[in-house]
């Protein structure tokens, strides 16, 4: 799981580096925290034993934060690459793009609709008319993936309250990124997703091959607590992505794979590599799974429930039904079981260990030395 | 011990960024050019390693959101071509890195 980089430099100031490690434990266990219920939750969804009440389709308020250096004038993008972004969300979400159709045949009944849609703003948080589209000139050349575009203070642009809308960042990234996400359960401040302009939308300044929006797509996926199809476990085969119909693989596949791709023993058919959460190109992705989709309903009936709140309100229908959810679990309310009293103690100890080890491991900083 | 200071006569110029040419991997070995080198955009983010001239090194390396995580190490020469990083408290195991002698050419063994 991502640390906010918690991980101090080395420093002969023991105090000092105390004092920053104390801190940034605090904030580490806190979203060690909020992740362990995320996953609690993930895997009631995935395990049948808890299952997804919403019915019908969610529709996201999305506010895009367009931040431009005028220095370079490309990067104030036109509403039109904008409106090309919000279009691609609304087919890949849906399953309704058209490239589905290049689903590998075994794959194909495990396609998913999200039932998730996205919707430029119409209300700011102040209730006034908008179009969702902010515009804010920065100094800056360029923005890494340590957050500063998302705060006016560093040249960014501060968020909307990420409990209501889907706070969209724009910019010039470094590094050679095309984007990045936050999970669900960390800072609100710091919410959303960020994208490089240029791998944004499907026009203007979107250039090949990352004009087909995806990227956007892909950290959507992130924010709706969906992990990398491999695992992130660096091509050991030992970890995967906490869904069960995506078959456990390697590491990230770039480019455009060709079917099948065969890695942790996964034949015949291999890396779900088409999956928007692999790293190829925008033209070689085109599905989520039916196993994602609990974990995104998991997200949304949990983390980011308050996306749902409109939804609630309205007269409960019975679920609109892909197949894939038991029945015995949209009758009634959750009942705890002793197998949830033993995970939540097994995390309690988890989250124990965990602490232990940064402690160790600050102690370890502050007192090494190379070699000895 | 520091590693910017060195013994060896004419050792490979290391301190600076590098960055993973990942196309150019081999299966023995990670393959990195200096910043500033033209890479194609990637949706995998490259991999980058910082070496200081006060012997840190700073690696920013893919993290599950996509972001760049740094984790922080030290490195020393093995030699005029060869260097060894290492993480402290167990993040991570040690590095064998290979620079070429005209500093265009820094590999990791894997």
């Amino acid at each position: 799981m991502t640390e906010y980089n918690a991980f101090p430099a080395p420093s002969r100031d023991l105090c000092g580096t105390m004092h920053v490690h104390r801190r940034l434990l605090n904030e580490s266990m806190t979203y060690r925290a909020q992740r362990a219920r995320i996953e609690n939750r993930a895997l009631q969804y995935e395990t049948g034993r808890r299952a997804s009440v919403r019915s019908g389709v969610v529709t996201i308020p999305v506010v895009v934060h367009v931040v431009h250096n005028p220095g370079t004038p490309a990067q104030n993008i036109a509403d039109a690459q904008i409106h090309s972004q919000i279009d691609v969300l609304n087919w890949d979400f849906r399953a309704a793009n058209p490239d589905v159709s290049r689903v590998p045949d075994p794959w194909k009944p495990l396609v998913a609709d999200i039932e998730v849609e996205f919707a430029l703003a119409t209300a700011d948080p102040h209730g006034a008319p908008t179009d969702g589209i902010v515009r804010v000139e920065t100094g800056r050349t360029e923005f890494d993936s340590h957050d500063g575009v998302k705060a006016a203070a560093s040249g960014g642009a501060d968020p909307w309250p990420s409990d209501q809308y889907l706070n969209l960042w724009v910019c010039q990234l470094g590094e050679g990124l095309l984007g990045y996400a936050q999970f669900p359960g960390g800072p609100p401040h710091t919410d959303g997703v960020v994208v490089l302009h240029s791998a944004f939308g499907t026009t203007g300044t979107a250039a090949a091959p990352y004009d087909g929006g995806r990227t956007a797509t892909h950290e959507i996926g992130h924010w709706l607590d969906l992990f990398h199809i491999w695992g992130d476990d660096d091509g050991a085969c030992s970890n995967d992505d906490r869904v069960a119909d995506t078959p456990n693989q390697a590491g990230s596949n770039v480019g455009k794979p060709a079917f099948p791709h065969v890695t942790c023993d996964n034949g015949p058919n291999g890396d779900m590599f088409m999956n928007y959460m692999d790293y190829v190109d925008d033209d070689s992705m085109f599905m989520f799974t039916r196993g994602q989709r609990e974990r995104v309903d998991a997200c949304l009936e949990g983390t980011r429930a308050s996306f749902l709140v409109a939804h609630r309100a309205a007269p409960a229908a019975p679920a609109a039904a892909p197949g894939t959810r038991p029945v015995e679990a949209q009758a009634s309310g959750y009942v705890a079981q002793d197998s949830d009293v033993e995970r939540l103690l097994h995390d309690t100890e988890r989250l124990t260990r965990e602490a232990l080890t940064d402690i160790h491991d600050v102690l370890d900083l502050v007192g090494h030395r190379f070699g000895g | 011990m520091t590693g910017g200071s060195g013994t060896d006569d004419t050792p490979a110029p290391v301190t600076g960024t590098w960055v993973h040419a990942f196309e150019e991997d081999t299966p023995a070995e990670a393959v990195y050019r200096p910043e500033g080198r033209p890479l194609p955009p990637s949706r995998r983010p490259r991999r980058r390693l910082e070496f200081r001239p006060d012997g840190t090194v700073t690696e920013h390396r893919p993290a599950p959101d996509d972001r760049l995580a740094e984790r922080e190490g030290r490195w020393e020469r093995r030699g005029p071509e060869r260097v060894a990083v290492a993480f402290p408290g167990g993040r991570g195991a040690p590095l064998a890195v290979s620079v070429s002698g005209d500093g265009d050419r820094l590999s990791v063994e894997k």
